[in-house]
């Protein structure tokens, strides 16, 4: 970016002005920050994908469903492939311990006069290559119609992350930034910006704010308003709030501060499911659980309740040496599995390759699968939670006897089953009672659009099925289950 | 559904015990091309009924000339190993029905997806 004269004039002394970083030449090398988004509770399996593909560490900020790793420029395609992440950026400043004023006007203030001093040159070089990567791959996207998305974009934006967050409000500046549009002198200013901008048009930004913690004398709309309303004055960009060409992202958790500029137009996590169901999972999420187990070649991987085919379908693609087999016992269930799975053979034949995916559909009924004692290697599920989908009071009866139903179709010794729920109690009861037939690896705590849920890594014992004191206990237990007092 | 699948799948109306293989009665059968992966497929014929695969490939008039005693050493025949992939991936039952070997009980197949939902007396 070319600086600007008068702009740079109303730095204070002791600013870190983009006029200082004016070395960088486009086309050169240089190595930044990049910021992803991944589902809350896997940020450690995305760092792990990103040593994997990458090949570099990434710094973890846990719990929060952010991890940060460095990235040269020549390597900046890699970075779209990453399947864990929901939406990544391009760090132009970040503060681990940000002095905020006590005043809303001083802090509001400052924020504003922040918007000059940042380091804003690498960043904006990254998000200008990255227009080439990020172009090509809604190419590749095909299908949707392109109006759609960003109407899409903008409403999942506003309900991810305020189910994520329940502190953050997510806002541009929607009114906010009527007023400094309207300045007198915009026209010649814009004149200005497009002699300066390579792409001869005024660029549009818009600026996300989420902030989180209770110290904030602030609203994340103020702050993006007036620090939005700062960095339209410093590059003379317009604001737009949904037909932008850069977004700025303003994060604020408790004192830590980052100022980003996004890479992604919507979250990578919409990349698979054209047909939505009730509870669809995200795909970042389902690779995430995909990963936990570990699919090897050849693996048989069930989904006895797939629901949009989400998890499957994303296994499919991402893990393509296995096979899956996808069910459900509801018929619109099965059907939106295999429009979306027809989606994605389409996507493929039209791009010219093979379209066939390793993945199958039937309908069934999960606690009387109709399935082969002992020849399945995975199985992998999201599991009713009882809130959108079914009961807490029917899980106390689904969840024995579909553990009992997987136990029998999973191989002894070797077979893994995979699951997330958010009814954590009725879960644990269950699988206290199947000590025989499965054992706990593992559980990640993860965050399903507001819901604390856990992944659950299992293992199948060595126990053949039908011989365990488990199968004589439980079909004790299931009288028991009648028990209404239990349930509660 | 593809012969894979299949090869899964077994009748489980109460009181059956010998409900697996499901007969095959396609209507409509169409081969869809997936890309060939020899490690997946000589990885996966030891956990197949390989008896099973061949005689729904014959059902189906796609058996071309796959033995029906499986040969050794095919990790190494690719030219076998792309035979196999056809008929485990490739092949598809798009229309028709799976039949209970023991009960006689049909299972519907439509648009390439099975409904082996079974009504509450069945269970």
């Amino acid at each position: 970016m070319s600086s600007q004269g008068d702009a740079a004039a109303e730095q204070d002394s002791d600013a870190v002005g983009p006029c200082t970083e004016t070395d960088v030449t486009i086309g050169d090398i240089i190595t930044v920050t990049i910021g992803a988004t991944v589902p809350t509770g896997f940020e450690h399996t995305a760092a792990e994908e990103v040593k994997e593909k990458i090949g570099v560490d990434a710094r973890i900020s846990k719990d929060r469903g952010r991890i940060y790793f460095p990235i040269t420029t020549d390597k900046l395609f890699q970075v779209h492939l990453l399947r864990s992440v929901d939406n990544l950026f391009v760090v132009v400043e970040e503060f681990d311990h940000y002095q905020f004023k006590q005043s809303k006007e001083d802090t509001l203030m400052e924020l504003q006069q922040l918007a000059s001093k940042l380091p804003w040159t690498n960043a904006l070089e990254v998000w200008k290559q990255n227009g080439a990567l990020k172009k090509k791959k809604s190419h590749r996207r095909g299908g949707n119609t392109t109006k759609v998305k960003p109407n899409n974009e903008a409403g999942d934006e506003v309900v991810a992350d305020s189910e994520q967050q329940e502190q953050s409000e997510v806002l541009t500046a929607a009114e906010g930034q009527s007023k400094p549009e309207g300045t007198p002198d915009s026209e010649t200013r814009e004149q200005e910006a497009q002699e300066a901008a390579p792409e001869a048009k005024v660029i549009k930004f818009r600026v996300t704010c989420s902030r989180a913690g209770d110290k904030h004398s602030f609203s994340s709309n103020e702050a993006a308003r007036d620090f939005g309303g700062a960095v339209q004055e410093f590059f003379q960009w317009k604001a737009d709030m949904t037909k932008f060409d850069i977004e700025v992202l303003l994060n604020i958790h408790n004192e830590e501060v980052v100022i980003g500029i996004a890479l992604t137009e919507e979250s990578l996590h919409r990349r698979n499911i054209s047909h939505f169901g009730p509870t669809t999972l995200r795909s970042t999420l389902c690779y995430g659980m995909l990963r936990l187990c570990k699919p090897q070649a050849s693996d048989i991987i069930l989904d006895p309740m797939c629901g949009t085919g989400a998890i499957p379908l994303e296994g499919a693609i991402e893990f393509n040496s296995a096979f899956y087999i996808a069910g459900d016992n509801n018929d619109m269930a099965v059907n939106r599995t295999v429009n979306n799975i027809c989606h994605i053979q389409k996507r493929r034949a039209d791009k010219g390759s093979h379209p066939g995916l390793p993945i199958d559909t039937v309908r069934w009924d999960l606690s009387n699968l109709p399935i082969r004692t002992s020849s399945v290697d995975i199985i992998i599920t999201d599991m009713p939670f009882g809130k959108r989908m079914g009961s807490k009071k029917k899980n106390w009866d689904l969840y024995p006897s579909c553990l009992r139903e997987m136990a029998r179709v999973c191989r002894p010794g070797s077979g893994k089953a995979v699951l997330l729920t958010q009814d954590k109690k009725c879960f644990s009861k269950a699988i206290s009672r199947m000590g025989g037939l499965w054992r706990k690896l593992h559980t990640v705590w993860v965050n399903v659009g507001g819901l604390h849920a856990g992944v659950y890594l299992l293992k199948r014992t060595t126990a053949v099925f039908g011989q365990t004191p488990e199968d004589v206990y439980e079909s004790q237990g299931k009288v028991d289950d009648k028990d209404d007092s239990q349930h509660s | 559904m593809k012969l894979l699948t299949h090869n899964m799948l077994t009748s489980h109306v109460k009181g059956v015990t010998k409900g697996y293989p499901l007969l095959i009665k396609a209507t409509a059968v169409k081969v869809n091309e997936v890309e060939f992966n020899p490690q997946f497929v000589s990885r996966m014929i030891p956990k197949l009924e390989w008896g099973v695969l061949v005689q729904a490939a014959d059902w189906l008039g796609q058996r071309e000339d796959l033995p029906a005693e499986l040969v050794s050493d095919y990790e190494k025949n690719d030219d076998f190993l792309k035979k196999v992939h056809r008929v485990l991936l490739e092949v598809e039952v798009i229309e028709g029905c799976l039949q209970c070997p023991e009960s006689g009980r049909e299972f519907p197949i439509s648009k390439g997806i099975p409904n082996m939902l079974l009504n509450e007396d069945e269970v």
